[in-house]
């Protein structure tokens, strides 16, 4: 509940500073636990929760609006969730139409996978990016509610 | 694959009506349709399955065990049915006045669809996935309206199903721990050689979980807040649908799962029913508030469904299975009822309310007669005197309400007429149960066929 | 190992259900979130070997559940959702009912109460109102007194 007017609430220089810079650097890192995911430790929930983690130290520092003003992208957060949790139904779902059941995925298990790296692109990776795209939206659709100063807190 | 679609349609849906704003008109006639759309493919599922027998799919086609096992037998199908057609009820009627909140269409058809999922998983994990969407879902719900009454009503109701849902989460990892398995018909072949203590415990663990959702006796304390803060469209929605989750639960790990333990226990739950009855029942009476006295009177009804589990036998069981679809139905059409004024409420209201009396011609009536039969069965005489007592009780809460709230000339009785279609809506409800009522046949096949498919064909 | 998890589990559980008898809104939540981490070390305890990933392993390895970890994650998650949700909830409560405190928000909340079956009672006597009449003052009266 940190608005912009208060002075003494507000944090100081290099928090705000550090604030603004982290979402870069953070879906660096999330991308590098979704590519790894497959071999070691990550997967598209860790990723969101640490790029969410970025943006809430955003709200943190700069106050719900000034943070929604630096990143425009943050008000899009529902449109985020949404076709998150979209593509990872798609990806999930998407065998019924080839007649398979659900959850199975293409390339299928023993075909020819294209690589870069040591990511591989199969469609349970569009499910990861859903996932991925779906908490990093609804924490921050969280984030926008408790960040609202108290008067326009009602619908 | 229909089950695969009967799922996808109503989550899909879901998502996309949440993003759009509720409180336009078409938004929530999409979600009605969806609704409609979802009530359609569960009933060619039903068809099916008691057509041709239970369906099983493995996703991913990997062998049962790797991948998740759905599987929609009677039981499963009759429950998700019985919800979807509830929640389409609950929708259609705050769709034809005027939706209050953005999320409201899209937060009911997630709902069907995790209730749907939730009835056609043979996976305790699963199913604990699916009954999380679903309460989600409806914790969201809850608060619909917003004011203060409703977000008292959504924190409590909230607060205990969280706790609810851990427990259940503690007792699927005990089942994991002693069995190994998490596919529910293992459980219950394993479940035999592991220690009676631990078994117990579990045993315990899920009973715990499921009467908190329902609203057992000494799990009550929730539901008069929530049943009387929330609008009537949601506590519909909540004790009509929400709830068969608790009576669904009870009778697929109760008779499915553990059957030795709910043998062992069956007179300690037939006792908890029956305080359950009496509770509800003398505290429904005297009170001023339609919503309220709905409230007391569900956790009277629920205790119907635990008695007939306690006393357990195909029998028995089978009356628990009608009882939860003929007690739903009731409390869907009285909450929807209570909402409603104008020409044709107080005869639905008193066919709704002559149900849970157990009065001919209603379903209410079918489902006294089966709980009957269990006690003569059974050769308890106390079972008998215990159902007569609870239908004297319900006549009389229900009648005083009925009188307060539709034989008052004056203001409040003549106050604005609610829309036709929500009128009709609730008539249609009406004639469902004085239908199930006067050709209870269907209802008695489906309800034998469920316990057949829950005792025979193995839990699933 | 077992012991080790059964005492993490219980000491959580423990302080879970202490903070929820607390009379505050945001303990109940630390309580409620303490308890669902609770369930999730339960899990995870309740098989946990050490060994190899499931995947390709070769005969002779000695190979990890990968069970309980999936079903912790998921359970991680779904606590998270509904953790999430239920924070909002008691944001939304504190902005309305302007305190944190159980005790206060149902004594608010009865003598607003008592208040609306006043005016019920006055309308009922008076004039004709409909459902949707009695409703709307109380909307009016919460938006202004939450600004």
């Amino acid at each position: 509940m940190v608005s912009p007017g208060e002075s003494d609430e507000t944090p100081d220089s290099m928090v705000r500073v550090v604030a603004r810079r982290l979402p870069g650097p953070s879906l660096m890192v999330a991308a590098a636990l979704i590519a790894k995911g497959y071999a070691e430790v990550g997967d598209g929930f860790a990723a969101g929760v640490i790029v969410a983690l970025a943006i809430a130290l955003v709200y943190v520092a700069l106050g719900g609006e000034a943070a929604e003003a630096a990143l425009p992208l943050l008000r899009h957060a529902p449109k985020l969730a949404v076709g998150g949790l979209l593509l990872a139904l798609a990806s999930g779902f998407f065998p019924l139409a080839l007649g398979e059941p659900p959850v199975s995925h293409r390339p299928a298990p023993g075909e020819h996978v294209v690589k870069i790296g040591v990511l591989e692109l199969f469609t349970p990776l569009l499910f990861d990016i859903g996932v991925f795209l779906l908490v990093v939206g609804v924490l921050t659709i969280l984030l926008h509610h408790l960040a609202r100063p108290r008067g326009e807190a009602r619908r | 694959m229909l089950m695969s679609v009967a799922l996808l349609v109503p989550w899909v849906a879901g998502v996309l009506l949440v993003a759009f704003d509720g409180r336009r008109h078409v938004v929530a006639w999409l979600a009605v349709a969806s609704l409609t759309a979802t009530l359609v493919l569960v009933s060619v599922l039903a068809a099916d399955v008691l057509g041709g027998g239970t369906q099983q799919l493995v996703t991913g086609g990997w062998p049962a065990g790797v991948g998740i096992v759905l599987r929609a037998d009677a039981l499963g199908v009759a429950f998700a049915w019985l919800s979807v057609l509830v929640l389409l009820a609950g929708a259609a009627h705050e769709a034809v006045r005027r939706v209050r909140s953005r999320t409201f269409p899209g937060l009911v058809v997630l709902l069907a669809a995790g209730l749907t999922g939730l009835f056609i998983t043979a996976d305790v994990f699963t199913f604990y996935v699916f009954f999380e969407l679903a309460m989600t879902a409806s914790y969201a719900l809850s608060a619909y309206g917003g004011k203060r009454r409703q977000l008292r009503a959504a924190l409590v109701f909230t607060a205990v199903n969280l706790l609810g849902s851990f427990i259940f989460l503690l007792s699927v990892a005990g089942a994991y721990r002693v069995t190994g398995t998490l596919a529910m018909d293992q459980i219950a072949d394993r479940m035999v050689a592991v220690n009676p203590n631990a078994s117990l415990l579990i045993a315990a663990g899920f009973f715990i979980a499921f009467s908190v959702k329902l609203g057992l006796f000494p799990f009550h304390f929730w539901l008069p807040t929530v049943y009387a803060g929330s609008r009537p469209a949601v506590a519909a929605i909540l004790s009509g649908a929400v709830a068969n989750i608790g009576a669904y639960g009870l009778l697929r790990f109760g008779a499915g799962v553990f059957p030795g333990q709910l043998e062992k226990t069956g007179v300690a739950l037939a006792v908890l029913g029956a305080v359950s009855i009496v509770y509800g029942g003398v505290l429904a009476i005297g009170r001023g508030d339609t919503a309220e006295m709905l409230a007391y009177s569900a956790i009277g009804q629920v205790g119907y469904v635990l008695v007939a589990l306690g006393v357990g036998g195909p029998v028995g069981l089978t009356a628990a299975v009608l009882y939860s679809v003929v007690n739903s139905l009731n409390k869907a059409l009285l909450f929807l009822a209570s909402g409603t004024r104008g020409l044709f409420i107080a005869s639905a209201f008193a066919i709704g309310a002559l149900s849970v009396a157990g009065v001919p011609p209603t379903a209410g009536f079918v489902g006294k007669l089966e709980l009957f039969r269990t006690g003569v069965v059974a050769g308890s005489v106390a079972l008998v005197v215990l159902l007569v007592v609870g239908s004297v009780l319900s006549l009389v809460y229900m009648f005083q309400v009925y009188q307060r709230a539709f034989w008052r000339e004056g203001p409040v009785a003549a106050g604005a007429a609610s829309p036709v279609a929500q009128r009709l809506l609730v008539a249609v409800l009406a004639v469902l149960v004085l239908a199930a009522g006067l050709w209870p046949e269907p209802l008695l096949a489906l309800s034998a066929r469920a316990v057949e498919a829950l005792l025979v064909e193995g839990p699933g | 190992m077992i012991l080790a998890f059964a005492l993490v589990a219980a000491v959580l559980f423990g302080s879970g259900a202490y903070l929820l008898l607390k009379r505050d809104l945001i303990r109940m939540v630390a309580g409620i979130m303490l308890i669902s981490q609770c369930a999730v070390v339960t899990l995870l305890a309740s098989s946990l070997t050490r060994g190899q990933a499931a995947i390709a392993v070769r005969p002779g390895d000695q190979v990890s559940d990968p069970l309980p970890q999936a079903l912790a994650l998921t359970a991680l998650v779904i606590g998270l959702a509904t953790v999430a949700m239920l924070l909002a909830l008691v944001h939304r409560a504190i902005v309305v009912f302007r305190t944190a405190e159980q005790d206060e928000i149902a004594a608010t909340e009865s003598e607003h109460e008592a208040k609306l079956e006043q005016e019920r009672q006055a309308d009922r006597e008076e004039v004709e109102g409909s459902p949707e009449d009695e409703e709307e003052p109380e909307t009016a009266r919460d938006a202004g007194r939450s600004r």
